[in-house]
């Protein structure tokens, strides 16, 4: 067995078992090892499953065709749920009454069935309702290449498992750029599905109204694909789903993307935030990294970007789940509950979604589709169907500011918007996507001179062309790879 | 060529039969409009089934060199005053209010568009009634549309207008769409076929990315399976910027439809969902015939359904939806007038409904819009594979609780405006249901009353599979034909 398991991606992992260089107990304990070395730093874990892990691995075959059997993973404690597991979703009461979830969701499941095994649940702002991941019931998770650093969020806990080396994949979902953003942060690589691509079921069909997509975060491309592989395809009674790919994502790692046309924009949709040089340059040497590699980059983006801040639609779509989610609880708690069970953000929310219509409400959601149309009419779309867009790829800076500090993106009991107006300026180049459900990702390239914070850089595709971002995101680490960066609190 | 009304031959043919004649030299496209408007005119005064028409329009276009040679060109069609606009062209979804202002709509939708590129010459609009809540067609705005088998009768809604016209041969095929039943209930009441499409399948863009929450979908009513097939070779495909995109069939439908499929277990339900109320012995004959048939075509039929179909929370979901969809026309329709609608503005079950859904909140409505993907879970297991599901190909009932009633059963009193809503229930048991699910089903005329009226029988699939249904629809028509049969009322 290597002595630096911890800089083995998930697919490295589970070769080693296939050809006996490890068992899955191993490599669990290995895991167990790390997490217990520096999560006290960092507060990535909050729910160990460290005995659960152990008797799973304990009791698993030696060797299985699984594709990632015996490799160890942590659950972020939102967007999914797993049998007999902690569920708090980054709430206080939840956490106080000990909630176990009683069944697992089909993407835990099938992360099961790949052949992962669980070591820990991550933490989450409550709801996953924040770009940081700072919730007062767990308190702030850190990142591992700036402990006075946010790592992002609201898949931060997961990030910062991974990019300190406790796993190599953490799962994570995104409905405004939870995934993206926290790969960004922490220097990892971070895909959002296409809408409909990995069921939601059975505890719902959608989530936000279909802006919450769910995958993982990784180290690697060859992980995010083979995960994806196994995560995708519907499931019984699903709402809608995306069309199936051609062949698995897997083989698109490494395959010719062929001379793309690609649009780069360095200022942030609808003048939403200043963009930091760093992140200017980030996507800018994107684009002359991406021109070496053959490709054909411009200055152009979607004119539809402009048209709208989105966060009128963001904010009432949150607000109107936060009721839902406020109720939830209340049910679980068995009792009327109040403004000290929760975030005063989400309580805010809570107040101000139980007055919000539905005509108001499928107003925003017709506005949106006719948005989404317009922005989708700008991409090539996949062959056999309408449209007459021209470009392949958008390339934008993921942030637009620096992973900031510790703090800055939280409210007060005062003012509680704050946090949320600071938290929008992290998502203006993320949170589009997940109204047109385009898949898109966040590529480590870049890491910042002075403080080497990482920075990275998002591309965007049609809907369902997962593909080609992994194509093209296989391409370029091939071409500046990023692997052997280890953040400096690292297992 | 003879276009006498009271004999006219092109009256017997369906679409694909005139468009062969087309194709071949024997009949010119203006011929073909020459003698749909010469049926119109001899048969619309006792039907009202077309009530906005554009006779010299269509005659131009059948002349033109720039009509499109698509596979139904110069074929006449029409075009259900409702939903799928043309820009330039009056339009009134039913409402006294638009007739009024004499409103003109403003774009072209994605579905009328492909109905053009297909070489279909659009004749005018049928009749709808008020924005298409209810199952018969007798708008205050235009009068009752007359059931050609019988002018007491309704001929069922909202798509009661196509169904009229093309039962009575006014022309082969026309527009309608299903919110509720609303394909299938006028198919069955008239004696046609009657496809609900699959969630997703017809693009309902470019301003809208859904229909009633997604309840609603677009399509046509036709005599004849091939010609449901051809034209939904025709309408179905995506569109840049849909929001729900259903699986792409493995061939043109129009070559499924000529395979029969492998032997089929089908569920047979002859009660109402739930047993809530009566079914009318010939409707139940009628399911029954259709079983033995199935039968005899080497398919194996049990009585079965899916226990979820019994589920009352069913109703309560889709009442609610289907009342904040009723809001949500009305303001849009004041806002696209420039005026609040009033009470006066409506007819009075339409403000019944629109002011119950006007005070339901959002977070009532996205609690039941997620009931409803949940509950669509468990109904999609019937139709999934053992042993995951429990196996069943098709269910089979009939598509009315009734034979075609009176026109006037659904028309409140002016004490009692809604009583006439409350009697659409047990109307229709069977349809609304899988506007909730999203799944497609038919509706076929399989089944003529003692008295001599069309009961249809309603066969339903698993998501995606409108394949499925016009293969075995195609199978029935074989064995069961009703091209011959003609409604009294018959150009």
């Amino acid at each position: 067995m290597p002595d630096d398991l911890s800089m083995l991606d998930a697919t490295a992992q589970a070769d080693l078992v296939r050809t006996g260089g490890a068992t899955p107990l191993e490599l669990v304990d290995a895991a167990i090892n790390r997490i217990e070395k520096v999560n006290d730093e960092l507060n990535a874990v909050i729910h160990p499953l460290f005995e659960k892990a152990r008797a799973t691995a304990t009791g698993a075959t030696a060797t299985s065709d699984t594709p990632f059997h015996g490799v160890p993973i942590v659950l972020k404690d939102h967007d999914g749920s797993s049998a007999g597991d902690p569920l708090h979703h980054g709430n206080k009461l939840l956490k106080e009454l000990g909630h176990v979830a009683d069944e697992d969701s089909y993407l835990i499941a099938k992360l099961r069935a790949a052949g992962f095994i669980p070591v820990g649940k991550t933490n989450t702002p409550e709801f996953g309702l924040m770009t940081t991941t700072e919730p007062e019931a767990y308190g702030p998770t850190r990142n591992p290449w700036n402990t006075n650093h946010s790592t992002g969020g609201s898949s931060g806990g997961s990030a910062a498992a991974v990019a300190s080396g406790m796993v190599p994949v953490g799962h994570a979902g995104d409905g405004g750029g939870s995934i993206r953003i926290p790969a960004s942060e922490c220097g990892l690589f971070g895909l959002k599905p296409s809408r409909g691509r990995v069921s939601l079921g059975p505890e719902a069909g959608e989530a936000w109204v279909g802006l919450v997509q769910r995958h993982v975060i990784t180290r690697s491309v060859r992980d995010s694909a083979a995960v994806l592989d196994a995560l995708c395809g519907p499931m019984s009674g699903d709402p809608y789903f995306a069309p199936p790919p051609a062949r698995p994502f897997l083989d698109e790692v490494g395959a010719d993307p062929g001379r793309l046309r690609i649009g780069i924009r360095t200022n942030a949709p609808a003048a939403m935030a200043v963009t930091d040089d760093e992140c200017v340059a980030a996507a800018e040497d994107a684009a002359r990294l991406l021109e070496s590699l053959g490709h054909h980059v411009e200055i152009a983006s979607p004119p539809a970007l402009d048209e709208t801040d989105l966060v009128d639609f963001f904010v009432a779509v949150m607000m109107t789940d936060v009721v839902r989610e406020v109720e939830e609880v209340g049910r679980i708690a068995g009792r009327e509950v109040g403004p000290d069970d929760f975030e005063a953000l989400t309580w805010t929310y809570y107040e101000m979604g139980k007055t919000y219509t539905s005509i108001q409400h499928l107003e925003a959601i017709d506005a949106a589709h006719a948005w989404t149309r317009r922005v989708a009419s700008w991409f090539t779309p996949a062959a056999g169907t309408g449209g007459g867009g021209q470009f392949d790829l958008l390339l934008t800076p993921t942030l637009a500011e620096p992973p900031p500090e510790i703090g800055d993106l939280v409210g007060t009991t005062e003012d509680p918007l704050r946090g949320m107006a600071r938290a929008t300026v992290f998502a203006a180049y993320t949170a589009p996507f997940n109204v047109t459900g385009q898949p898109a990702m966040s590529v480590p390239l870049y890491w910042e001179a002075s403080r080497d914070l990482p920075i990275g850089v998002q591309l965007v595709a049609d809907h369902t062309r997962e593909d080609l971002l992994l194509r093209v995101a296989a391409q370029l680490e091939a071409a500046r790879p990023w692997a052997d960066r280890r953040a400096p609190v690292h297992a | 060529m003879p276009t006498h009304p009271a004999s006219d031959p092109l009256a017997a043919l369906d679409a694909t039969a005139q468009a062969d004649l087309v194709r071949s030299g024997a009949a010119s496209p203006l011929e073909l409009i020459d003698a749909a408007i010469t049926r119109i005119e001899a048969v619309d005064g006792e039907l009202n089934a077309v009530v906005l028409r554009r006779f010299e329009q269509a005659r131009a276009e059948a002349a033109s060199d720039d009509l499109p040679a698509g596979p139904f060109r110069g074929v006449p069609f029409l075009t259900k005053d409702l939903a799928c606009p043309t820009a330039g062209e009056p339009q009134t979804d039913g409402m006294g209010a638009t007739k009024a202002a004499g409103w003109i709509a403003t774009e072209t939708s994605h579905l009328a568009a492909r109905f053009v590129r297909a070489g279909l010459v659009n004749l005018g609009r049928t009749n709808s009634p008020e924005l298409g809540l209810v199952p018969t067609t007798e708008p205050v705005a235009w009068g009752p549309t007359h059931n050609p088998w019988d002018p007491a009768l309704t001929p069922g809604g909202s798509s009661g207008g196509s169904a009229a016209a093309v039962a009575a041969g006014l022309v082969p095929f026309a527009h309608a769409s299903d919110g509720g039943g609303s394909i299938r209930i006028p198919a069955s009441a008239c004696g046609l076929v009657g496809l609900k499409t699959s969630r997703g399948r017809i693009s309902v863009g470019p301003s809208r990315g859904e229909l009633s929450s997604f309840l609603s979908v677009q399509f046509a009513v036709t005599r004849s399976v091939r010609d449901a097939a051809a034209l939904l070779d025709v309408a179905a495909g995506r569109e840049p910027g849909d929001p729900v995109v259903a699986p792409a069939p493995s061939a043109p439908y129009r070559d499924l439809t000529t395979h029969a499929p492998d032997a089929l277990r089908v569920g047979l339900m002859t009660r109402a969902p739930g047993d809530t109320s009566p079914i009318h012995p010939e409707c139940v004959t009628a399911a029954e015939r259709a079983a033995t048939l199935l039968e005899g075509l080497g398919h194996h039929v049990e009585v079965a359904h899916p226990d979820a179909y019994d589920d009352p929370d069913r109703a309560a979901m889709f009442a609610t939806l289907w009342g904040v969809d009723a809001a949500v026309k009305v303001t849009t329709w004041g806002n696209l007038l420039g005026r609040s609608l009033t009470e006066a503005d409506v007819e009075a079950a339409t403000w019944i409904m629109a002011s119950a859904g006007r005070d339901v909140l959002a977070t009532t409505y996205v609690d039941a819009v997620s009931r409803m993907q949940v509950w669509a879970r468990a109904m999609a297991d019937w139709w999934e594979p053992a042993p995951r599901g429990d196996g069943f190909d098709l269910l089979l009932t009939p598509t009315l609780a009734e034979p075609p009633v009176r026109l006037g059963t659904f028309t409140g009193t002016a004490d009692d405006p809604f009583a006439g809503i409350l009697r659409a229930g047990p109307f229709t048991p069977y349809t609304p249901s899988f506007n909730l699910t999203g799944q497609p089903a038919i509706s076929l005329p399989v089944h003529q009353s003692a008295a001599g009226l069309p009961i249809g029988v309603h066969v339903v699939a698993a998501y995606g599979h409108d394949d499925l249904l016009l293969a075995v629809a195609a199978q029935l028509e074989q064995v069961a034909p009703w091209a011959d049969r003609r409604p009294r009322i018959h150009a």
